[in-house]
C-alpha cells in the first residue's frame, strides 16, 4: 500500500497546475481580501485584526481546495476509465485506493496551509504566538480531514462528465457561505442562521478560536464531527456499493 | 451432470472451477448456468461472439462481479483470496491506467503490489515496454497500452493469468509479437486463459477452447475440433428429376441437409471433400454454391447440432 501511497504524493506535488490553485491561489486571495483594511482594524465581535481573521479563512479555504477538488474528480474519472478495476486486480486492500488518494490530499493542503501563514505573518504582521501557529496548523490541516471524506464522497456519487460541476458547486457553497471568503457577519440574519451549521464555518472557527487564546466552541467541534461521521460513512457506503457494481 | 463429491474434487485440483453459476443483468442472462474446469498448465481459449458473455465470464472469475447463483473457485478458494495470494495476474479489455506517472512508475507499483513480485527491469523487458518505460502512461498508443496492461498483469510469479481480448486496438505483427510473448507464459508453466472472439487467434494459441455462446458453454475442445466446427461451410445446389436424399444423406464430412423443392442446401465440414463425393454420385448439381459460415453461424450451427443431440 505505501507504494500507491508513494506514487499519488509523486504524482499530486508533480502536478503544478493543481499546485497553484491549491498552494498560491489562497495566498493571493489572502492579500486581494485584506488589502482593503488597515493593520488595526477589526472584525467586529471578534478582538481579531482583518489580516488575523482573514489568515485563519484563507488557510482553511486553502486546505479545503486541496483535499476537495483533486480527490472528487481523479476517483470519478479512474473509477470511469477501469484503473480502479485494475488495482482491484491487485493485493492492494479495497481501502487503500481511498488512503492513498488522502494522503496525497493531504501533502497538498499542508503546504497551502503554511504558504497562507507565512504570507501573513510576512507581509501583513500577523503576530502570535509560537503555540497558536503550530495548533492552527495542526487543526486546519486535521479538520481538512473531514471535506477529504467528502471528496471521496463526490468521487464515488458522480460521473466523470458531472463531477466537476458538482465539486465547483458544493466548493464555492461551503467556502461563501461558511464565511470563508467574507465573515458570516456581513450576512443577512436568515442567512447567518443557516451558515453557523455548515462545515466550513465550524472550521474556521476552530482556527480563530486558538487566534483568540480560546477554547474551541463545543458547537463547532460537534457540528465537525457529525459532518465527519455523514461524510465518511456516506463515502464507505458508496464505495462498497461501487465495488459491487462494479 | 456431475455429483457433487466429483465437483468437490474438481474444485480442489482445478485451477477455476465454475459450477452451474449465473449472472444476470436485468432480463438479460449474461451468464447462464455455466460450469467448467481449468486445469494447470493449459493454455485455454474463451471463444464467443461479442455479447456471448465472455467479460462477464472473467469478471466473475477475478470477483468483480458476484454471481446471482452458483459457486466460482479459483485454486479452491474465492477469487479474492486467489489474488491476494498473488496466484492470479489479469489484465482487463480497456482497463484503465493511472495517469500522469512513468510506464516504469507504473510497473513498479504492479511489482511492489505482487505477493511474489519479478524484478521490474525483467517484468518491463518481457512485455517489450523498455523503450518506452519513461514516458507517461497518457502518451501511449493503443498497443502501447496493451503491452502496460500486460506488464501489469505479469508483474509477478502468477500461477493463472487472464487476460480479455488483450490484442485489441493491435495490428497484425503486434499481435503475433504479443502471442510469441504470452507463449512464453505458457512455456513456464502458467495456466492461461484469454477471451477472445478470433478463432485463428484461438487456433493459434490455445490447447483448448471454450466457445461461449448466449452465457452458455457450447462446445468444449482441441482448437482443431473447434475448427472443424465452425470452419463449416454451406452448400447450395439445384438437382432435377427425383431427389435422392437417402444418397445425398451418406456424403461425407455432411452435418446438415436441407431439401426443398429442386434446391438442396448442405452444411460440411470438409466442403471440398463433400462436392467432390457429390459428383461421384452421378448427379449433375447446377448453381452450386459453397460459402464460409461466419463464425456467429458457425455457432449458431454448433448451437444446432448441440440442441439436435440432446432431443
Amino acid at each position: 500500500m505505501t507504494s500507491l501511497i508513494k506514487l499519488e504524493l509523486a504524482r499530486a506535488l508533480r502536478n503544478r497546475k493543481f499546485l497553484f490553485f491549491s498552494v498560491l491561489y489562497p495566498s493571493i486571495l489572502f492579500l486581494i481580501f485584506s488589502s482593503s483594511s488597515g493593520s488595526d482594524d477589526r472584525v467586529d465581535g471578534t478582538g481579531l485584526t482583518v489580516a488575523t481573521y482573514l489568515m485563519v479563512s484563507m488557510a482553511s479555504f486553502g486546505a479545503l481546495t486541496a483535499v476537495l477538488m483533486g480527490n472528487s474528480e481523479r476517483i470519478a474519472k479512474e473509477r470511469e476509465s477501469g484503473w480502479v478495476r485494475q488495482l482491484r486486480l491487485t493485493s492492494l486492500p479495497g481501502r487503500g485506493y481511498v488512503l492513498a488518494k488522502t494522503a496525497g490530499a493531504a501533502v497538498v493542503s499542508l503546504p497551502s496551509i503554511v504558504v497562507v501563514f507565512a504570507v501573513a505573518g510576512a507581509i501583513k504582521h500577523v503576530r502570535l504566538d509560537a503555540w497558536q501557529w503550530l495548533a492552527l496548523t495542526g487543526v486546519i490541516w486535521a479538520g481538512s480531514l473531514v471535506f477529504a471524506a467528502l471528496g471521496v464522497a463526490i468521487g464515488y456519487l458522480a460521473s466523470g462528465d458531472a463531477v466537476r460541476p458538482i465539486t465547483m458547486i458544493i466548493y464555492f457553497g461551503l467556502s461563501i457561505l461558511g464565511g470563508l471568503w467574507m465573515p458570516s457577519t456581513t450576512f443577512p440574519q436568515w442567512l447567518q442562521d443557516i451558515a453557523e451549521w455548515l462545515p466550513t464555518h465550524a472550521y474556521a472557527a476552530l482556527g480563530r478560536a486558538i487566534e483568540q487564546s480560546q477554547a474551541p466552541g463545543a458547537q463547532d467541534i460537534a457540528v465537525l464531527a457529525v459532518y465527519f461521521v455523514l461524510f465518511a460513512g456516506g463515502a464507505a457506503w458508496l464505495y462498497r456499493k461501487d465495488t459491487l457494481k462494479a | 451432470m456431475t455429483t457433487t463429491a466429483e465437483t468437490a474434487a474438481a474444485k480442489a485440483t482445478s485451477v477455476v472451477a465454475f459450477d452451474q453459476v449465473t449472472k444476470s443483468y436485468g432480463n438479460v442472462r449474461a451468464v447462464d448456468g455455466l460450469s467448467l474446469a481449468l486445469h494447470p498448465g493449459e493454455t485455454v481459449a474463451l471463444l464467443g461472439p461479442n455479447g456471448a458473455g465472455k467479460s462477464t465470464t472473467l469478471d466473475l472469475l477475478l470477483g468483480l462481479k458476484h454471481a446471482d447463483s452458483g459457486t466460482v473457485s479459483v485454486f479452491g478458494t474465492g477469487p479474492r483470496e486467489a489474488i491476494v495470494a498473488g496466484r492470479v495476474g489479469a489484465m482487463l479489455q480497456s482497463g484503465g491506467l493511472m495517469e500522469e506517472v512513468t510506464v516504469a512508475e507504473l510497473v513498479r507499483l504492479a511489482c511492489d503490489l505482487h505477493p511474489k513480485r519479478f524484478k521490474v527491469q525483467d517484468v518491463m523487458a518481457r512485455a517489450g515496454v523498455s523503450q518506452i518505460a519513461d514516458r507517461k502512461v497518457n502518451k501511449l498508443s493503443g498497443g502501447q497500452a496493451q503491452r502496460v496492461r500486460f506488464a501489469l498483469a505479469t508483474a509477478g510469479d502468477s500461477d493463472l493469468i487472464v487476460l480479455d481480448e488483450p490484442t485489441t486496438g493491435m495490428d497484425v505483427s503486434a499481435r503475433q509479437a504479443f502471442w510469441a510473448t504470452m507463449r512464453e507464459q505458457a512455456d513456464q508453466g502458467r495456466t492461461v486463459l484469454f477471451a477472445t472472439h478470433y478463432l485463428e487467434e484461438a487456433d493459434a494459441i490455445a490447447d483448448r477452447v471454450l466457445v461461449l455462446h448466449r452465457g452458455r458453454l457450447l462446445a468444449d475442445g482441441t482448437a482443431a475440433e473447434i475448427k472443424a466446427k465452425a470452419g463449416a461451410r454451406s452448400v447450395r445446389f439445384d438437382l432435377e428429376g427425383v431427389i435422392d436424399e437417402t444418397a445425398l444423406r451418406g456424403l461425407p464430412f455432411l452435418t446438415s441437409l436441407d431439401v426443398s423443392g429442386q434446391t438442396v442446401r448442405i452444411q460440411s465440414a470438409d466442403a471440398d471433400a463433400t462436392v467432390h463425393a457429390l459428383y461421384g454420385l452421378g448427379v449433375y448439381p447446377r448453381n452450386l454454391e459453397v460459402a464460409g459460415l461466419g463464425l456467429e453461424q458457425a455457432f449458431v450451427a454448433i448451437t444446432e447440432a448441440e440442441e439436435a443431440k440432446q432431443s
